[in-house]
């Protein structure tokens, strides 16, 4: 564990130091309270800190101040070293932000009795962090292939569409669908249907640009959305993606599993201000109208070829099956 | 060493039995002392309240590591004469201070030959 010292007086810092490192702590040592602030503040700073309470430029209270300022980092746990013993003096040392404070000479066992309360108030920190961005991915992750859950696919897609309409740039929504995967689930088990599905999802992360968004939209549904791109260019990563899908079968464990995907395809500037929803659902049209067309291809709903009366639109269809 | 102003029992447990550290902090106190001290009686002989506390608080700090307790109690009277501003009282307290630090000096060999031997 790295831990500061900030002692302007060479001999306090010495037996400091000496007492630690035989402690088995990684020590940095200074002599003013600046350079204290300046090794404590950036993100990847020792996180254990002794402080002498008078320094030159800043004093041990001002270095805390100037820590607890930082938001969104680490948790620093701060010793002040004081010969002040006067209760007002500790207060407002603790008030600074200190977490404990030792009195001047110390002694070593009370030392390290001391840092080790720290390490596991720190452990502790780790362990809530831990936690919590373990909650975070889950509320935002899809469990089984970790890809996007559709709460944040549809945010994110939302804030790409108001983009692209502010900037005037196309957005791609790809709505896309496992062939036949109840009967996969029924001749391979449910267990090989859970290794397509992850399969599939590897497969579209690895066929798209950095910045596209994949997640799953429900059951064997995915949804990608191809940010900033001209609709040739979408249409035909939307044929690379569904060649992806198609072109190795997934292995299993009941062997290998012949795998195919059809894909609704639409292009946020044929559709003007339409809601989010509304163009889900024209993408979803598009997707059933390739599924209807025999499957593993890609359609594109076009509204400048739907009827409107007829209830279903009339796709432009674009067969691209091998 | 009967009345000595440094215990070494205590500094050694205070070291954890380090001699080589003791051996280090005894040549930097034989080296910094001595110019806190003349730094001590300028500011004294200025009547300078604020940088007689300043030099006073760093010798107490140098004294209590070198278990020299009453050095160290010595400096913070003259500590606290210069926070409260009480330049009456600063030549008295200045010289008896002095004098336990010529004595600390002297006892620093003896005290280094039984560390070293």
């Amino acid at each position: 564990m790295r831990i500061l010292i900030a002692d302007d007086e060479v001999m306090s810092r010495k037996m400091l130091q000496k007492t630690l490192e035989r402690a088995g702590y990684e020590v940095t040592a200074v002599e003013n309270g600046r350079l204290a602030a300046n090794q404590l503040c950036p993100a990847d700073g020792p996180r254990l800190a002794l402080l002498d309470w008078v320094m030159p430029e800043l004093d041990g209270p001002g270095v805390c101040r100037e820590v607890r300022k930082r938001k969104e980092q680490s948790y620093v746990y701060m010793i002040l070293l004081t010969s002040r013993e006067a209760k007002e003096d500790v207060v407002a040392g603790l008030e600074s932000g200190a977490d404990d404070y030792l009195t001047k000479p110390f002694d070593p066992e009370e030392l390290k009795a001391r840092l080790r309360t720290g390490l596991r108030i720190l452990n502790l920190e780790d362990r809530l962090v831990e936690a919590r961005e373990e909650m975070r991915f889950r509320a935002t992750h899809d469990g089984l292939t970790t890809l996007w859950n559709r709460g944040v696919m549809m945010d994110l897609l939302g804030r790409e569409l108001a983009r692209s309409r502010r900037e005037h740039v196309c957005t791609a929504i790809l709505m896309c669908d496992v062939d036949h995967f109840k009967t996969v689930n029924d001749t391979y088990g449910h267990h090989a249907g859970d290794d397509v599905l992850k399969e599939t999802a590897k497969r579209l992360l690895a066929a798209v640009r950095s910045y596209d968004f994949v997640g799953r939209y429900g059951g064997e549904e995915f949804l990608v959305v191809l940010n900033n791109c001209n609709p040739p260019y979408a249409l035909a990563r939307a044929e690379e993606i569904r060649k992806a899908i198609a072109r190795t079968p997934v292995p299993s464990v009941n062997g290998p599993i012949p795998v195919s995907m059809s894909v609704g395809l639409l292009f946020s500037e044929d559709w003007g201000r339409l809601p989010l929803e509304e163009l889900l659902q024209e993408a979803g049209a598009a997707l059933y109208a390739a599924k209807a067309a025999g499957r593993n291809c890609v359609k594109v709903a076009s509204p400048k070829t739907s009827s409107p009366d007829s209830g279903s639109p009339d796709y432009q269809s674009i067969r691209l099956r091998r | 060493m009967p009345n000595a102003i440094m215990d070494l029992t205590e500094l050694l447990e205070r070291v954890e039995n380090d001699r080589e550290i003791i051996r280090e902090l005894l040549l930097i106190f034989k080296e910094e002392f001595p110019i806190h001290l003349r730094a001590l009686r300028d500011a004294v002989d200025s009547m300078d309240g604020k940088k007689v506390a300043t030099e006073a608080h760093t010798m107490k700090g140098m004294l209590a590591n070198l278990a020299a307790g009453s050095a160290a109690s010595a400096a913070a009277r003259l500590e606290q004469l210069g926070r409260n501003q009480e330049v009456s009282e600063f030549q008295e307290a200045c010289v008896s201070f002095e004098n336990l630090g010529k004595e600390l000096l002297l006892e620093l060999d003896t005290c280094m030959a039984e560390v070293c031997g």
